[in-house]
């Protein structure tokens, strides 16, 4: 008991060492994500700063609801911090009709992009699939032209 | 939107391996099958909305047309208030604002927005986080680049929403979008009745993010929720979405008019004194 206290100390502060890159992840998947969208960026894409963002278990689908105007052109750029990942990325329309036109994969990112055939609410739907992690950090971003 | 919320006991946990996360469900997707149904998805659904900023709008009223940006923007008059739901609506009305003067390319009315953003953010005590944004609005301004103004408005509203999502006030971070919306909807209708067609009037089919802003204000605590503006607004939203939900072979030029008078009555009480 009393070792404990003494060692309690460097226990903390191994602890808050071993958080600290784990609170840097999610900002990584943003930046992974950001990093997908720099050849779109060239092409005259504009980048949206709010994205979404969180953890997740390996291989679980997750769905997210977007307002997209008929008229642009979308692009969404999917990173996470964690390496071997396979990513899934469609984009789906009021009826369940899968409009992605254009969806590539990189280490780190993959990227969907989307014509609208009408202004309305469109289905995101995405998975991360890691042989090595249970549990995977993403973020998903936008662009528009 | 909100951040990621880990606990710091979590990430331990997660790091050092000693619990498992949520149990692994793999997402029923076969190749080849393109029909997906919502209701039916074994996934997780993310509920976070991100609000389109106006500029998304405008940019295919320019592709429809040559709309007179200009004679939309508007001289904001804000009063002295320490009412901080007001505020935050005047923030989000005014960044909005923003988006109108950069389509407008209008150098000298983006510099005075760019300080009532720095106005409004003293009052609500946000100055700090917000000032490196409202220096590169006035920065980029003189240079007339509108990108980059474009670019930090958009961070000035994220960064003001995630300030008050840390400061637990995540009722103000909504009416901060609500007032934005608000704004650029009454822009967008103001363009779509000058020229109208149905095209441009598909623009105002955005259901999701009216019922999104209703749900959200049925969440927020009393003294929010309760606010004379946000009742409100609430209200106005309901009529809102009627329009919409009675725009089933599209919206007609009054049907237009209509949401367009709801916004400018409520973007009125956002600047009303009292």
């Amino acid at each position: 008991m009393r070792l404990f206290s003494s060692l309690r100390p460097v226990i903390y502060a191994l602890i808050a060492l071993l958080a600290m890159p784990a609170f840097a992840t999610v900002d990584d998947a943003h930046s992974f994500a950001m990093e997908g969208a720099m050849p779109f960026v060239e092409q005259g894409f504009i980048v949206r700063e709010e994205y979404w963002n969180g953890e997740v278990a390996s291989g679980q689908g997750l769905m997210i609801k977007h307002q997209m105007f008929k008229g642009n052109e979308y692009a969404f750029w999917l990173g996470t911090a964690n390496e071997g990942v396979a990513f899934d990325l469609k984009v789906y329309d009021e009826k369940g009709k899968e409009i992605t036109i254009a969806a590539k994969s990189d280490k780190m990112f993959a990227s969907a992009r989307v014509n609208p055939p009408r202004t309305a609410t469109y289905t995101i739907v995405f998975s991360l699939t890691s042989k090595k992690e249970k549990g995977l950090y993403w973020a998903l971003a936008y662009g528009y032209r | 939107m909100k951040r990621f919320p880990l606990h710091l006991l979590t990430v331990l946990a997660m790091t050092s391996g000693l619990v498992s996360v949520h149990p692994v469900r793999a997402q029923a997707a076969t190749p080849g099958v393109q029909e997906f149904d919502p209701r039916a998805f074994p996934g997780q659904v993310v509920d976070d909305v991100v609000v389109p900023v106006p500029s998304e709008v405008f940019s295919v009223l320019d592709k429809l047309g040559e709309p007179n940006w200009q004679q939309e923007i508007r001289n904001v008059e804000l009063p002295k208030t320490v009412d901080r739901t007001k505020l935050a609506l005047q923030f989000g009305m005014i960044v909005a604002e923003g988006f109108v003067a950069v389509q407008a390319e209008d150098k000298e009315s983006v510099k005075e927005i760019g300080k009532d953003v720095i106005d409004l953010a003293t009052a609500l005590g946000l100055i700090k986080s917000v000032r490196p944004h409202a220096q590169a609005i006035l920065d980029a301004a003189d240079k007339k680049d509108w990108s980059s103004i474009r670019r930090e408005f958009d961070l000035t509203q994220k960064t003001v929403r995630d300030t008050m999502e840390q400061m637990k006030d995540a009722d103000l971070s909504q009416c901060v979008s609500m007032g934005g919306w608000l704004r650029g909807t009454s822009s967008v209708t103001s363009v779509v009745v000058k020229n109208f067609s149905a095209d441009s009037a598909e623009l105002l089919n955005q259901p999701m993010l009216v019922e999104h802003f209703i749900n959200s204000i049925d969440k927020m605590g009393t003294r929010v929720r309760e606010h004379a503006m946000v009742s409100d607004i609430a209200r106005g939203l309901k009529d809102i979405m009627a329009e919409m939900e009675g725009a089933v072979d599209g919206f007609t030029k009054d049907s237009v008019r209509d949401i367009g008078k709801v916004c400018d009555t409520l973007l009125k009480g956002i600047q009303a004194a009292k």
